[in-house]
């Protein structure tokens, strides 16, 4: 069964140019999907759709079956993590920990559970010898790990990342790879907007291809 | 009238005409004038209103909100709703909340007129009126960096919603931090920004040599010269008219 399901999307920006015209995709529960495509094909537009940020000029999207036409961002956040581009602006804090732990705070979890939860990420990520100091300061790698570890510690059951590899050098990418290979092994599914062909070819992908007009070309893995 | 080919100083002072009438002269009809005159002056330049208001719409909100709050606070005789002697609302607040609102459109709309000229222009234009290029720049640099701004800040509240917060079932007081949060990239986004900006402009020799040469030079034409005279001196003789002559008397 699928976890997200589009439906007849069409969306065109504020000054008209269209981007899909009833685009029909479905992506599912476990493994990785890539969405691949030129520059400008929609890959950004089609998460922002996912998420919630952007609203469908028609058509419906469902997440886990519900549609995200009812839901709020917070609790499309719940199901789905968004790894932006630029994981700079996920990090909210200033400390690693307090990063880490501010949401879990205002959910209400007692600081046992969030201490606990917050060891145990920290140690995923190798980030525990950076869990006080300032998350500004890390490097590019760092904050992207750090960023993935602020969206898995709120536990959501899909993650989408954008571009994940830009900027990351081969042994922090084979790094990423593993981590994301455990949380598969997990059950978590994963997208993966991408240009790097070398790096889904890793997951046996489902690769979703975008063509410049927002159509799908190909499908398969 | 064609927007694009009125020189930016001239619109800098039509604007500078409108903005001080519209502070310092505090009577509700000259008020009302003062804002239809300036949507005639803005449509005139082909000013984006729709997307001032678009764009401001928060602002709207925050003033009519002050405008309520300051219609039923001020406390005079003429109560037009009581509760048990309570003045609830008085004619004087209801007109000093319109005066308020309309005084800050004016202000807003008014500075659209600006904005119909391009950010080099506007620089150009300060540089020209003798300001000092390095203030002429850091108001171009506000000026281009505030709709980036205004993205990340957005973006940011996106980010911190998708961690899973729902804004708004949680408490006044914790939503408050939630906005402590928000605004940490933020800053620190315009910091890392300023100081990129900065070595883009050593890179590209800003401050080399004493003297600043321009590719751009404005040329101020007669009709420029024939609205900026209309401006000052209509403003002028509003403000004799309204501190000298007491026209219009008083409304309250």
């Amino acid at each position: 069964m699928s976890f997200i399901s589009i439906k007849g999307v069409s969306y065109s920006y504020d000054k008209g140019r269209e981007v899909f015209s009833g685009l029909d995709l479905e992506i599912a529960r476990s493994g990785m999907t890539a969405i691949m495509g030129p520059n400008g094909s929609g890959k950004t537009t089609l998460t922002k759709l996912i998420l919630g940020i952007l609203r469908p000029d028609s058509g419906r999207i469902f997440l886990d079956g519900d549609d995200i036409g009812d839901m709020s961002l917070g609790q499309i956040g719940c199901l789905l993590g968004y790894l932006f581009q630029n994981p700079e602006l996920q990090i909210f804090a200033n400390s690693v920990f307090e990063d880490l732990s501010f949401v879990l705070k205002l959910k209400g979890l007692t600081d046992d559970v969030i201490g606990q939860r917050i060891d145990s990420i920290l140690s995923r990520f190798n980030l525990d010898e950076y869990r006080d100091s300032s998350p500004f300061n890390l490097s590019f790698g760092e904050k992207q790990r750090l960023a993935i570890a602020g969206i898995l510690v709120n536990e959501p059951s899909y993650l989408i990342l954008d571009e994940p590899t830009t900027g990351l050098d081969f042994k922090r990418k084979d790094e990423l790879g593993q981590v994301l290979k455990e949380l598969m092994d997990e059950g978590k599914g994963i997208t993966v907007i991408t240009h790097d062909r070398e790096f889904v070819d890793d997951f046996d992908a489902e690769i979703v291809l975008l063509s410049k007009e927002g159509r799908i070309c190909r499908d398969q893995k | 009238m064609q927007g694009s080919k009125i020189d930016v100083r001239t619109k800098l002072a039509i604007v500078l005409c409108l903005s001080s009438a519209g502070v310092f002269l505090q009577h509700v009809y000259i008020l009302i004038a003062l804002m239809v005159l300036t949507i005639i002056l803005a449509l005139a330049f082909k000013a984006d209103l729709r997307k001032a208001m678009r764009s401001t719409k928060r602002l709207w909100y925050i003033l009519i909100a002050i405008v309520i709050l300051q219609s039923i606070f001020i406390r005079s005789d003429d109560a037009i709703f009581a509760i048990k002697g309570f003045e609830i609302l008085t004619v004087t607040g209801l007109i000093k909340g319109a005066e308020f609102f309309l005084r800050v459109s004016i202000v807003i709309f008014s500075a659209t007129i600006v904005a119909t000229s391009n950010y080099r222009q506007i620089i150009q234009g300060l540089v020209q009126l003798k300001v000092p290029y390095d203030i002429a720049f850091m108001v171009s640099i506000a000026i281009r960096f505030l709709p980036l701004l205004k993205d990340e800040i957005s973006q940011t509240l996106v980010a911190i919603q998708l961690r899973g917060l729902d804004l708004k079932k949680i408490k006044i007081s914790q939503r408050l931090k939630v906005y402590y949060y928000i605004f940490t990239p933020v800053v620190a986004g315009v910091l890392k920004k300023a100081h990129e900006l900065s070595m883009a402009m050593e890179t590209r020799a800003y401050r080399a040599y004493q003297e600043r040469t321009s590719y751009l030079i404005l040329k101020i034409k007669a009709i420029d010269y024939l609205i900026i005279i209309a401006a000052l001196l209509i403003t002028t003789a509003l403000f004799i008219m309204f501190y000298v002559f007491k026209f219009p008397g008083r409304l309250i």
